[in-house]
């Protein structure tokens, strides 16, 4: 029987950054997939990345994920999202091809170390609660000192067109009842829903009417290692609803799933179906939709903004309705799923489930959304993993919310739990102005490790780094008066305060002429633009980091044994909401929505005073 | 912070007076009651029982009034009791002495608001409401004191800092959903900045209309001027009838010039009394003089008193030294002993104070300066620092190019948000992106 060090359990996102990072760090991988052609499916919308989600994407990059870059080999169109404002919140958008993107991935996994096996996980072997192994149906008993799972959607599916259910995962798989029956078991679980829009087939489009959304090629890509474009890049297309469109959905909620109550589940805010979008928004002048295409070469379009659970007749009717849609031939219909998640609060903070050592959940099974929170997700389990089996070393800083994406994911989801599928946004951070794509190999370089990279990449990010380095210690060496800043016409504060070059960056324009002008030094227009902005912002982390402190501060005091309906102070709200949400720490408890300062004063009291007599 | 215990304190100012009042609270309570009234309290919730008090040593102390506040129908939330001895500063110290040789565990004597600390501890009150209390007490303005009540009486959500919280969610939520979802609704930079100097100009607006109105006055001061022996000070004693009057903080200034507040017919008034004006001044009653002619700027009204050997140019000469204008009352004195034939006022001190109030007209003058209609304000003190605070973020905002240092500072305004009205969390912003705007696809 084999013996692996890491065994994973599913080949979506999650999963393929587990097994690679696991190899990576010189484990014994195994990648288990029920299907080997879905390893690396892009099961949704054909694109990676966007505000918050490039966030995560781009800390995956830097541990040595592979999200950006087989997404920037397969990507045939690029799009940076918040240009205008500061990179902070910078979020390039790549469409990728759907096709390329699976071959291009499963080629790669191919060629690395992992053990890729296709079957069917019907159990997992535990003893003493301590994972060992999983059972396949036809592999049979595999050994394994530790377990991830990233099944994704899997548990207990459920599919539905208008009033037509069916039981099953995506469509074409058929639900894993051995396995969930386990998790069932072991686990506290959360029913949530989701939706996807219907497939259209491109040349049934009439692209001629409709406004083109062309490719922006300004050299940023998802990947901090790409150069270039690897494919012919091509458009994107806008059409809307109309007047017409919202009186067919208007007069067919009765045959919406969602909307004849047969599903129940919480639905996603931000992800809301076209249902919804008429319901609470039908005013508007229309809703947008854009057409993507799945591919270079694939017949179909992705109708990004329309996803619904209507009758088939009824989505056909909707959509002919829409300008360039007028003929269009579908060859799927949308669909709402509904689907168990774990509960994350089963989670310790390293993703290992609370019950069963060794056994690390990740992606979508945590109730979250997103390739990229997926991805993020297996590369923090597996390294978690490892740290477990090979004592492999890494300072836990890293991973905290104030350092990066992926700790605020963990830190939300493992202490708040979920109440609809979990999606990145940069206002989730505190320290948003600091957690920015282009210094994440700045923010992990206690962890960044020669062996998750190949050569050149490795060799690149050391020059940059040490290049930076040398520029910034340049600048700081350099002293400016007012007097002298006012000669070159530099607007400061006459405060006879001496500035150096780092610090009067922020008063500049961020171009390298200027820069080569003021400080002599040549500086690409990336570098500059990140320097520019550490300058600027300098001031801003000191105070993101006192409001964290002043969070944070409380995380000492535990709050895990108290019964909290035993203090009788608490009124019923408060107590129904610390029951909901069992905040460790008062720290925690203080993040909740609605508690008080008063509602802390209690529980510190009753922690104090708990034994002594008091009233 | 908190240390438990049960803690003691007068609530009544410890001076001779018919009655000082102590309150205790605590676990030990009703232990307590039980020694020094030999009495079982326990089913005597809110009753007024008269009992005799005992030493430690078992001899009488006092036979008084108490009463018993069951946890947690108390203002504190729990077992409170309130005793009102005889007002005998002497019996007081008794009362504490007695209290202190019970040798009880954590009885101590209460820090400087500790009782409104346990109130807030306990859910009793908010920490608004305690604040309430406290203006109530030090009764900022008639005005404020409707506002304090509102608060006290119905609960955080009728502060006016109510409805800008329900705003900052709003403008935070919309410059989040600017940056997180840019493509899902047209944003507009200068729009969101517009509205952000909107939401600026109405705490401007808000912190100007309610300031005069929460600082408004509420005390009428009044000098009294004369020459010599003219009965200043006899009219000063009347009106601040020493032995009935509500007397505040009696300050004996300089020998030149007593001042002191009372209150008639519910109006607050300060009353000055000088030095008297002759011809010619010692070294001590010139220097009296001065330093009433400097104070008598601050002044709201004067009584100009006068009697029959006053002579034209005395008055001519007081005029002259004081800023009376027409903010005067012309009283003639000692009408006892002379006869006026002159329209103005005549008082002798063989009047009643009620006579001569009526008489010098004060609840008029007090209508004249003081306006206690009761103005509808919003705020009070401490809301209105609230809101200084919160115009210290504008200029950096304002003059604020990025939206994601908008949006910081716009966070930190939250922040201090929450701490007035509770945690304003990352879900809530979401709940108003969500309703708010069309987001996702």
């Amino acid at each position: 029987m084999e013996h692996y060090d890491i065994l994973v359990i599913g080949a979506g996102h999650a999963g393929i950054e587990a097994a690679n990072i696991s190899e990576k760090y010189g484990l014994k991988t195994a990648l288990i997939t029920k299907n080997y052609s879905d390893l690396g499916k892009l099961s949704c919308n054909p694109s990676i990345g966007g505000v918050g989600k490039t966030h995560i994407a781009s800390e995956v990059d830097i541990l040595g994920g592979v999200i950006c870059k087989i997404g920037d080999k397969s990507a045939i169109h690029y799009r940076v999202l918040n240009l205008s404002k500061g990179p902070a919140v910078w979020g390039v958008r790549a469409q990728i091809d759907r096709d390329l993107y699976s071959k291009n991935m499963q080629k790669y996994v191919k060629s690395s170390k992992i053990d890729l096996i296709e079957d069917e996980v019907i159990n997992i072997i535990e003893k003493n609660n301590k994972v060992i192994g999983v059972e396949c149906a036809n592999t049979g008993k595999i050994k394994s000192k530790a377990v991830i799972l990233t099944t994704g959607t899997f548990l207990n599916g459920k599919i539905y067109f208008g009033k037509e259910t069916k039981e099953a995962g995506r469509i074409g798989n058929s639900s894993s009842k051995e396995l969930a029956k386990f998790i069932n078991k072991n686990f506290k679980t959360m029913r949530l829903k989701t939706g996807t829009p219907p497939r259209i087939y491109t040349k049934s489009i009439n692209y001629d009417i409709l406004e083109p959304q062309p490719s922006e090629n300004n050299g940023i890509f998802l990947s901090y290692f790409t150069k270039q474009n690897t494919n012919k890049n091509i458009n994107c297309f806008i059409t809307k609803t109309n007047n017409k469109t919202h009186k067919i959905i208007r007069d067919n909620l009765d045959k919406s799933a969602m909307y004849s109550a047969i599903i129940k589940s919480q639905g996603v805010r931000y992800c809301p179906s076209i249902e919804d979008k008429i319901t609470k928004f039908g005013d508007r002048n229309g809703h947008n939709i854009f057409l993507e295409p799945e591919g270079l070469n694939s017949e179909l379009v992705y109708p990004n903004g329309i996803s619904n659970s209507l009758d088939k007749k009824i989505q056909l009717k909707f959509l002919r309705s829409i300008k360039g849609l007028e003929k269009c031939e579908v060859d799927q219909f949308g669909y709402a799923v509904e689907y168990d998640s774990v509960d994350p609060r089963e989670l310790k903070n390293n993703f290992e489930t609370k019950k069963i050592e060794n056994f690390f959940l990740a992606g979508q099974i945590n109730g979250t959304t997103g390739y990229e929170e997926a991805a993020g997700q297996g590369i923090y389990a597996a390294i978690n993993a490892a740290k477990r089996i090979k004592k492999i070393k890494f300072n836990n800083k890293v991973f905290e919310r104030d350092n990066s994406y992926i700790g605020v994911l963990v830190d939300d989801l493992t202490k708040l739990g979920i109440t609809e599928p979990y999606r990145m946004f940069t206002s989730r951070a505190e320290n948003r102005l600091k957690l920015r794509t282009d210094n994440s190999y700045e923010r992990f370089t206690d962890i960044i490790n020669p062996i998750t990279f190949n050569k050149n990449d490795y060799t690149l990010i050391s020059k940059n780094i040490k290049n930076e380095k040398k520029i910034i210690d340049k600048l700081k060496l350099l002293k400016f008066t007012p007097n002298s800043l006012m000669k070159k016409n530099v607007k400061v504060k006459k405060d006879g305060k001496v500035r150096n070059g780092f610090e009067v960056l922020k008063f500049l324009d961020p171009t390298p002429p200027i820069f080569k002008d003021f400080f002599n030094m040549n500086i690409s227009q990336k570098l500059l633009t990140k320097i520019f902005f550490d300058s600027k912002y300098e001031v801003f982390y000191e105070r993101e980091k006192k409001s964290y402190d002043q969070l944070n501060k409380n995380k000492n005091m535990k709050l895990t044994n108290i019964d909290f309906s035993q203090i009788p102070s608490l009124s019923k709200e408060i107590l129904e909401k610390l029951n909901k949400y069992k905040p460790e720490n008062l720290n925690d408890a203080g993040k909740i929505s609605g508690i008080t300062p008063s509602a802390l004063f209690q529980i510190v009291k009753h922690k104090k005073v708990k034994g002594t007599k008091i009233a | 912070m908190f240390s438990p215990g049960t803690i003691y304190s007068n609530i009544t100012p410890l001076v001779k007076s018919p009655v000082i009042g102590y309150r205790i609270s605590g676990p030990d309570v009703l232990d307590i009651l039980k020694k020094l009234t030999k009495r079982n309290f326990s089913r005597e919730h809110s009753v007024i029982k008269v009992v005799k008090l005992y030493n430690y040593v078992g001899e009488i102390l006092d036979k008084c009034s108490v009463v018993y506040f069951k946890s947690p129908k108390s203002f504190t939330g729990e077992d409170v009791c309130e005793i009102f001895l005889h007002g005998s500063p002497l019996i007081a110290s008794q009362l504490e002495q007695t209290l202190k040789n019970f040798k009880i565990p954590g009885l101590r004597l209460a820090k400087n608001g500790e009782f409104s600390f346990r109130s807030v501890l306990n859910s009793k009150n908010s920490l608004k409401q305690v604040k309430a209390i406290n203006a109530i007490i030090s009764n900022e303005s008639f005005s404020s004191l409707e506002y304090n009540k509102k608060l006290l009486f119905g609960g955080d959500v009728l502060s006016g800092l109510a409805p800008l919280r329900e705003d900052i969610i709003n403008l935070f939520s919309e410059i989040t959903a600017s940056i997180d979802f840019v493509d899902d609704e047209d944003f507009n930079f200068k729009q969101i900045k517009e509205k952000i100097l909107a939401f600026y100009l109405k705490c401007n607006n808000i912190l100007l209309n309610n300031k005069s109105k929460v600082n408004q006055k509420n005390i009428c001061k009044v000098m009294l001027i004369g020459p010599v022996n003219v009965g200043k000070s006899t009219l000063f004693n009347k009106l601040i009838d020493k032995d009935r009057a509500i007397v505040t903080d009696i300050k004996g200034t300089t020998r030149d010039i007593l001042s002191n507040k009372f209150i008639f017919d519910g109006k607050k008034f300060e009353i000055f009394d000088t030095a008297g004006q002759r011809s010619k001044q010692g070294k001590i009653e010139k220097y009296g003089y001065k330093k009433a002619q400097s104070i008598s700027k601050d002044m709201d009204h004067f009584f100009v008193l006068a009697d029959k050997n006053t002579k034209k140019s005395d008055i001519k000469q007081l005029f002259d030294d004081f800023p009376v204008g027409n903010n005067h009352t012309f009283i003639l004195t000692k009408s006892d002993q002379y006869q006026y034939k002159s329209k103005n006022i005549k008082i002798s001190q063989n009047h009643d104070r009620d006579l001569i109030m009526k008489k010098i007209k004060v609840s008029q003058i007090h209508k004249k300066y003081v306006s206690y209609k009761n103005q509808k304000i919003d705020f009070n003190l401490e809301e209105i620092d609230f809101l200084e605070r919160i115009l210290e973020y504008k200029h950096d905002i304002v003059k604020e190019t990025d939206i994601l240092i908008i949006a910081q500072l716009m966070r930190n305004i939250l922040d201090d948000f929450s701490f007035e009205f509770g945690y304003i969390n990352n879900e809530d912003v979401y709940d108003r992106v969500f309703s708010n705007f069309c987001i996702g696809k």
